[in-house]
């Protein structure tokens, strides 16, 4: 029998879904062990490899057919863009994408002038102020900390996930529009899709069942 | 010690040995493999009768402009030419084909096959790697609106991917109108439509589920949307299913096409490697018909696609019904490689090693086992050299044997690597 490889986002996206795994009956050991310093598992009597990566890196492995599998925000499907099917919404994770900044910012968002914006989500927040608000917006990329940016000055607004909005509020920041709703997703690479179809077909009902339970 | 590492590396000279990102050299072992495998395509697509033909590398954008293209506007490497008309390295081979058709066979009304190799461009973002020049082979078939020349562009590409030394793949066919005639019927605005387009692409159908749910659309056909990722196993019930739910004539005949693929692809043999799905959608604009994409294991993307394009050829003002099939060689050669299908060494040809006094026996020789078919390969022996170097030599070459001409009619024969 062939691997089927999963690609999982690390942190608490992996958990639950291997929790959710585990539900339709495909576990995995070895991954419970949370000082193993191994990179990829195997369950070998089933024919699944299961590896972590960082969030962003999901999608690449999957399109790229490394993966067969992977569990990722859709946050990050959008940013980085990739030819991939997007089979399942797993209902958790949820969250919203947003622009976000100080009360004052709104005027700038509303009369469409020149507006610095920093993100982790270059792609998107570029998107969305071309293509949806067709303002012309300079972006500013960042690594972290976003919520940063408009305190000190780097750029009037960002364009950021958000959960709850304690953050944004700690910091005297506010949503000031949404871009659209987050959760994590299930993708699978194009060609294993149909090499594979039946074994992935039934994983995806199977999955679909626990959720809608 | 201490020193940065990254400010000694010369950034200046050594900039000549690399390619730019995205091509790359293809030599040794890998180059007769590719060679190998492109001619094996390509006499499959001769013994079709199909004829070559060759375009040139890059054409006037508008050939590839938005109704005609495979690519979007800003994947294409542009360029200006003294005119200042923009050109463009082509990315796709179909699109000038059918130019040189409505150009040189403007009154032939009967059949047409041509077929091709050639590189194709896409200028697509670094570092997602992916190559931005590939080889194509291909065959077009023009003037033959039958189901019949469907599904002999789906054997032939059967035929191609097993001839290349493939033995696991899945041939996947679906039918352009399907879709078209669905969205069609719905009335949905040509923005709905793209967006629904894409979400079924991408097989998101919870996605489709939610679009469909915002928009003005009947039970029944909303029922066939959302149906398409099971429609994949029994054709029959899927015709059912779908004509107890639709009007539409467009969608009747596209499944009606798609029967007749089925079963004349059974008459070819290739029943196994095809199936049909109604959910598949067309990646190209120009598609009319029946499509198609090849998958194998070891790598992410379709070896070899394909379709119907009746509307094509008459862009270049010619009415012509045609139907295509490209295989991406080197897809297929990351597949073959990856399923372990390749040879790993090449061993040919033989060294004729001769002293300068023997120079006049030495090119009779060459030119004698030359006529016979023989590879050879002429070394003059230098006497600084010693005879064991030659030996290591061949060995790294792969050279079968050493003719070593000691005199006028004294020649030892090494065997290296026979």
């Amino acid at each position: 029998m062939r691997y089927i490889t999963f690609a999982l986002a690390k942190g608490r996206l992996a958990k639950h879904t291997l929790g959710l795994l585990e539900k339709i009956g495909i576990t995995c050991e070895e991954m419970k062990d949370e000082k193993t310093r191994k990179l990829i598992f195997t369950n070998e009597e089933l024919g699944y490899k299961f590896f972590l990566s960082k969030a962003t890196d999901v999608p690449t492995y999957v399109e790229l057919g490394a993966a067969d599998i992977g569990v990722v925000g859709r946050d990050t499907i959008i940013e980085e863009g990739r030819k991939l099917y997007e089979v399942l919404d797993l209902g958790f994770g949820k969250c919203r994408m947003c622009v976000a900044g100080p009360a004052s910012a709104r005027k700038q968002l509303n009369d469409g002038s020149l507006i610095r914006v920093a993100s982790k989500y270059p792609g998107i927040a570029k998107d969305y102020f071309y293509n949806c608000k067709h303002q012309t917006a300079e972006i500013i990329k960042l690594n972290g900390s976003v919520e940063l940016a408009p305190i000190v000055g780097l750029s009037e607004v960002i364009v950021d996930i958000v959960e709850t909005g304690s953050t944004l509020k700690e910091n005297g920041l506010e949503v000031l529009e949404e871009i659209c709703p987050l959760s994590a997703r299930v993708v699978v690479n194009e060609v294993s899709m149909k090499m594979q179809h039946e074994r992935i077909t039934k994983l995806i009902h199977d999955l679909k069942q626990v959720i809608t339970e | 010690m201490g020193q940065d590492r990254y400010m000694e590396w010369d950034s200046s000279g050594g900039g000549l040995l690399h390619t730019p990102g995205g091509v790359k050299d293809t030599y040794g072992v890998l180059c007769a493999n590719k060679l190998k495998v492109q001619d094996a395509v390509h006499n499959v697509l001769r013994s079709y009768g199909f004829r070559d033909i060759q375009t040139p590398a890059f054409e006037y954008f508008d050939i590839f402009s938005k109704e005609r293209g495979t690519v979007a506007s800003k994947e294409m490497f542009k360029f200006f030419d003294r005119g200042n008309n923009t050109l463009v390295l082509r990315p796709d081979m179909t699109p000038p084909i059918a130019r040189c058709v409505a150009k040189y066979y403007k009154d032939e009304h009967m059949q047409l096959r041509l077929c091709y190799i050639g590189n194709t461009f896409v200028n697509t973002d670094k570092y997602k790697g992916k190559l931005q020049e590939v080889t194509q082979a291909g065959a077009e078939l023009f003037n033959d609106g039958s189901s019949d020349a469907d599904a002999e562009m789906v054997a032939l590409t059967a035929e191609c991917l097993l001839k290349s030394g493939l033995k696991e793949f899945q041939i996947e066919a679906g039918h352009a109108g399907f879709f078209n005639g669905l969205a069609e019927e719905a009335g949905f605005s040509e923005k709905d439509t793209a967006k629904l387009r894409s979400l079924i692409e991408s097989k998101n159908f919870f996605g489709v589920e939610d679009l469909l749910d915002n928009l003005t659309v009947s039970k029944e056909l909303k029922e066939i949307f959302l149906k398409l990722p099971d429609m994949l196993n029994n054709l029959d019930e899927a015709i059912d299913f779908v004509k107890a739910r639709s009007k539409s004539e467009m969608v009747y005949k596209a499944m009606e096409r798609l029967k007749k693929l089925e079963s004349i692809i059974q008459s070819y043999g290739f029943g196994d490697y095809v199936t049909i799905d109604l959910s598949m959608l067309s990646n190209y604009n120009y598609y009319t018909g029946v499509i198609f994409r090849a998958y194998t294991y070891g790598n992410g993307e379709a070896v070899a696609t394909g379709g119907r394009y009746d509307g094509l050829v008459s862009q270049f003002g010619k009415e012509a019904p045609a139907i295509g099939l490209a295989i991406v060689i080197d897809q297929l050669m990351t597949a073959l490689s990856r399923q372990k299908l390749l040879g790993t060494d090449i061993v040919q040809g033989i060294i004729i090693l001769y002293p300068q006094s023997l120079r006049d026996v030495a090119l009779k020789n060459a030119e004698e086992m030359r006529g016979k078919g023989k590879i050879v390969q002429l070394v003059r022996k230098s006497s600084s050299v010693p005879l064991e170097e030659y030996k290591e030599y061949a060995k790294r070459m792969g050279i079968e044997r050493i003719l070593y001409l000691k005199s006028e009619d004294e020649t030892e024969d090494w065997g290296i690597l026979i």
